[in-house]
């Protein structure tokens, strides 16, 4: 009992951190823009492919890569997907920037059935299988079984978390990028480089969006290019969860949703009887991210969002 | 049949923005709500209109509560109002702007509106002739089936009157009307408004433009920090050493500001004095 | 120049010999129908379900602007009622007609039961979870097995017939298609033009400002998606009727987006435009036949270049229904 409950706290642990990367991008973006960017599973996925990419360029076949080549492929891939971020949002979402709310974000969902398509021609529909970025060896903790896999996975995904506090909190770009997502009027005014700080976002929300796809792809060994879709919309509902737009906030609501999750996985056979299997883990999720809406639109940690604060925000 | 305001108060964390106003206004006037930037007359009107949240005290209309009724609802009460920042529809036509207002009374008539289009004709012609009234009154008529959003600014502030106008309000809030506009603009919104006082209307006018103010108000409010500090006709405000002082003094407390203008009626009383 | 550049750019004059000219191959292609092969007729009736769908989606894109990524759903729910009803899953077998009202009321109470708590939110969550309301229902058909038939879905549905006359050729469902689509897209035109209407693109423009002229913007909003919800949930139950078969594959996410898609490249808010995507749609496949799968990729390209240098689409909402008759007889 005692060793299920450590394996399932690693389980979630594990997929939380890698929800947590990519629930941070959604999260920025709309600090800054306030738009929901629908591509952002899609760098999830890129992450994947082009890591495969860049490895195999490496050291031609991608099955027997070292260490010091999968470190490599990692770093080139995440930077990679960042640059092709700002590229995207200079492509199809600046120009939109003082158009309606809703053009952004069908933009957005272009994007991301275009790259999503793209990438079915390029590398096929069918799921390839993906090397793995950690040697796998299995540990006995207290009759649990968790890996080296998860281990490595935790340590680069708070890693990088950490990374980006240290950035947002301590750094002049972080500054910056807060004083943007505060009010981007008033930042403006003061002269502050808002295209950069929002050029900023569009590359870091990507790269650890991709450094998560690289996780995922790894921990379960397999890649496609649909694989985006449903662990984007999970993340998005992290970010939700943890109030949108704050960064601590997307952390926290993704190793919520990942604990509601791996635990309402294991229970929800046993409560119903049976009734609702391990099919619904899903829509355990959605029914969640519904529930926080009506319960708590702000999210956990969010501001909340009345008419007050968007007419006074006009006044100026 | 009045407007009033019960020990209404307003706060957003630790800053009071409205104090304890306690006032009422009479039907058939215009009053005029002055004051110094950040004194709360935006608010006033916000929490009037129900934009706002009060967050003690009350408003009245004819003895029934306002504050207590969701936004819609307080419109539906005949309350109308522009924004200081204008707020129009901006992609329908001027004409669907003022036609949409007649959206709570009509919207009963939908499912007939869409499958007997004679009944939908008459309605619509009913409608289009009320806001036609009003176009012509502020001389927009030519611009009826223009895009809102395209329009010169200036006839973007005179559409949003002329939607506040339309529905025939009780209560008319107008936030900042003549910010924005030129002195022959601003000259015909002063007659133009002038000709709109009507018998049982309250007008409530918040304005930066004294000129305008003193032509155009029967009664005048004038508030600083969150509070009170003046009510009365043109001439008596324009003679009031407080309201002066509030607007050129550099006394941060309305405290302050009553011992100043003691002081200073002192001064000019002793000054009188050795005149005489 | 676009067609529709030029159809509003140019004078009236030959303004109307291309309205008439379009008018005209509408009429034709309509009445070549029957003279068709099966083949194509099964093209054009797919064409109108797009548009049937397209107008239901349209009322809460286009008219009310809030982006609704869950639509499938309601269509899922209609060909499921008619699988369910009209089938030996169940061993139901009622008539077409009796169907069509129940699964008008089961979308219109979907929508509205979905709309009641989501329609407060602010607006960018309502995609969100619309979008999760699609998968939800999405992943319920898969799984509940013994009512739906999983992922395997319903076969063997009853052929319709409507009053006596048996529906079961590509044809006869030609002529169901374009009379409903007729019907739907008249009506919503008409709503489009009354009060409610006007309400709907108050609050697409400026929610609160519509509050604050008196418009309880719930309701108007429910309104609006439980009249879209109708539609599509209607298309649905044709649709199960002409495939006789219906499976969870049908109601994927893609599928929702490709309707938004459709409007957004047609043309939002505009009832012909979506006529106009919907042709995009469904022939870009005959064009591209040996590149199949280049054609999402190609849409979406589309629709990110149309956004950006021409956000009204193809046929602007300023180019309506209105305008085209006016057009074509005079005025
Ligand atoms: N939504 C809000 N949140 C926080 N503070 C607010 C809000 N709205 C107003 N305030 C504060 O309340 C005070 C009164 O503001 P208000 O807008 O009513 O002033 P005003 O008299 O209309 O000034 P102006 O002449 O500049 O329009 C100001 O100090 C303002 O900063
Ligand atoms: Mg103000």
């Amino acid at each position: 009992m005692l060793g299920s409950l450590i394996q399932q706290t690693v389980n979630a642990l594990t997929i939380g951190s890698i929800y947590a990367l990519i629930a941070l991008g959604y999260t920025m973006v709309y600090g800054v823009l306030r738009m929901i960017n629908f591509a952002h599973g899609e760098m999830f996925m890129l992450g994947a492919y082009v890591a495969f990419l860049v490895l195999s360029m490496l050291i031609g076949t991608v099955g027997a890569a070292g260490a010091i080549a999968l470190a490599a492929a990692f770093v080139i891939a995440i930077f990679l997907v960042g640059v092709i971020g700002v590229g995207i949002e200079r492509v199809a979402y600046k120009p939109l920037r003082n158009s309606t709310r809703l053009a952004p974000m069908l933009s957005s969902l272009g994007v991301s059935l275009s790259l999503v398509t793209g990438i079915q021609i390029l590398a096929g529909p069918q799921p390839v299988a993906f090397p793995s970025f950690f040697p796998v060896v299995r540990y006995q903790v207290l009759g649990g079984t968790i890996t080296s896999m998860q281990i490595g996975i935790l340590i680069a995904a708070f890693a990088l978390m950490f990374g980006l506090q240290f950035l947002v909190n301590r750094s002049r770009i972080g500054i910056i990028v807060r004083a943007v997502s505060e009010s981007r009027p008033t930042a403006q005014l003061l002269g502050i480089n808002v295209n950069g700080a929002i050029s900023m976002v569009f590359f870091v929300g990507p790269l650890l969006g991709a450094a998560g796809g690289i996780l995922y792809a790894s921990y379960y060994g397999i890649m496609t290019p649909t694989m985006g879709a449903v662990i984007g919309l999970k993340a998005f509902t992290a970010a939700i969860l943890g109030g949108i737009g704050s960064i601590p906030g997307a952390m926290l609501g993704a190793f919520i949703l990942a604990f509601v999750e791996v635990g309402g996985t294991a229970l929800l056979p046993v409560i119903t009887h049976g009734m609702l299997g391990t099919e619904y883990r899903d829509v355990l999720s959605f029914a969640i991210l519904i529930l926080v809406l009506l319960i708590r639109p702000a999210g956990i940690l969010g501001e909340a969002v009345s008419e007050e604060s968007i007419v006074y925000k006009r006044e100026f | 049949m009045t407007l009033v305001f019960d020990k209404l108060r307003k706060q957003y964390g630790q800053v009071v923005a409205i104090d304890d106003v306690t006032t009422s206004f009479a039907p058939g006037l215009i009053h005029g709500l002055i004051g110094p930037n950040g004194a709360g007359k935006s608010t006033l009107i916000n929490m009037t209109a129900g934009s706002y949240s009060v967050s003690s005290g009350s408003i009245a209309l004819d003895g029934k509560r306002l504050d207590t009724l969701k936004k819609y609802q307080i419109a539906n009460s005949r309350v109308a109002r522009t924004y200081q920042n204008i707020r129009l529809f901006d992609q329908m036509t001027v004409l669907e702007n003022l036609e949409v207002c007649f959206y709570p009374a009509d919207v009963g008539g939908t499912w007939k509106e869409v499958v007997w289009p004679p009944y939908a004709s008459a309605r619509r012609e009913k409608r289009r002739e009320k806001c036609m009234d009003i176009l012509r009154f502020f001389d927009l008529q030519g611009y009826a089936e223009t895009d809102a959003g395209s329009l010169p600014y200036g006839r973007q502030r005179m559409l949003e009157i002329a939607r506040a106008l339309v529905c025939e309000p009780r209560v008319l809030l107008l936030d900042e009307p003549a910010a924005g506009l030129n002195h022959h603009e601003t000259a015909e919104l002063t007659a133009r408004l002038a000709a709109q006082r009507v018998p049982d209307r309250i007008t409530i006018v918040v304005e930066h433009d004294m000129d305008l103010v003193m032509k155009l108000c029967d009664n005048i409010i004038v508030m600083h920090h969150g509070k009170l500090l003046f009510q009365g006709t043109p001439a008596e405000v324009q003679a009031s050493p407080d309201v002066q002082l509030a607007y050129l003094g550099t006394a941060n407390d309305i405290d302050e500001i009553r011992a100043a203008a003691q002081d200073r009626r002192a001064q000019l009383g002793i000054r009188a004095r050795r005149r005489s | 120049m676009s067609v529709a550049e030029t159809l509003t750019a140019a004078k009236p004059h030959s303004g109307r010999a291309i309205s008439f000219l379009v008018f005209a191959i509408a009429i034709a292609l309509i009445a070549a129908s029957p003279f068709l092969p099966n083949y194509y007729v099964r093209v054009i009736n797919s064409l109108l379900i797009y548009i049937l769908l397209g107008i239901g989606l349209n009322i809460v894109i286009g008219y009310t602007g809030l982006l609704d990524l869950g639509f499938v759903a309601f269509y899922a729910v209609g060909a499921y009622s008619y699988a369910l009803l009209a089938s030996p899953q169940l061993d139901l077998h009622w008539p077409f007609l009796a169907i069509l009202p129940v699964a008008a009321c089961l979308g219109a109470a979907t929508g509205i039961l979905l709309g009641i708590p989501v329609l407060r939110l602010r607006g960018d969550y309502l995609a969100i979870v619309t979008l999760g309301f699609g998968e939800i229902i999405r992943i319920i058909i898969n799984n509940l097995d013994w009512l739906t038939g999983g992922p395997k879905g319903i076969a063997r549905l009853d052929k319709a017939s409507i009053l006596g006359i048996q529906v079961a050729r590509p044809i006869d469902f030609f002529w169901l298609l374009l009379i409903t689509v007729l019907v739907a897209g008249v009506l919503v035109w008409r709503l489009e033009r009354s009060i409610l209407g006007k309400a709907w693109a108050a609050i697409r423009e400026d929610q609160d400002a519509a509050r604050g002229i008196g418009i309880n913007t719930t309701n108007a909003k429910l309104a609006a998606f439980a009249t879209s919800a109708t539609i599509g949930s209607i298309a649905g139950a044709i649709f199960a009727a002409s495939q006789r078969f219906v499976s969870p594959e049908s109601f994927t996410l893609q599928e929702s987006v490709l309707i938004v898609l459709m409007i957004v490249i047609g043309g939002i808010g505009n009832i012909l435009g979506i006529v106009a995507g919907a042709a995009i749609l469904m022939l870009l496949p005959e064009v591209l036949r040996e590149f199949a799968e280049w054609r999402i990729l190609f849409l979406g390209l589309l629709m990110i270049f149309l956004i950006i240098v021409r956000p009204a689409g193809i046929v602007p909402r300023s180019f309506g229904p209105d305008k085209l008759i006016r057009r074509l007889f005079g005025k």
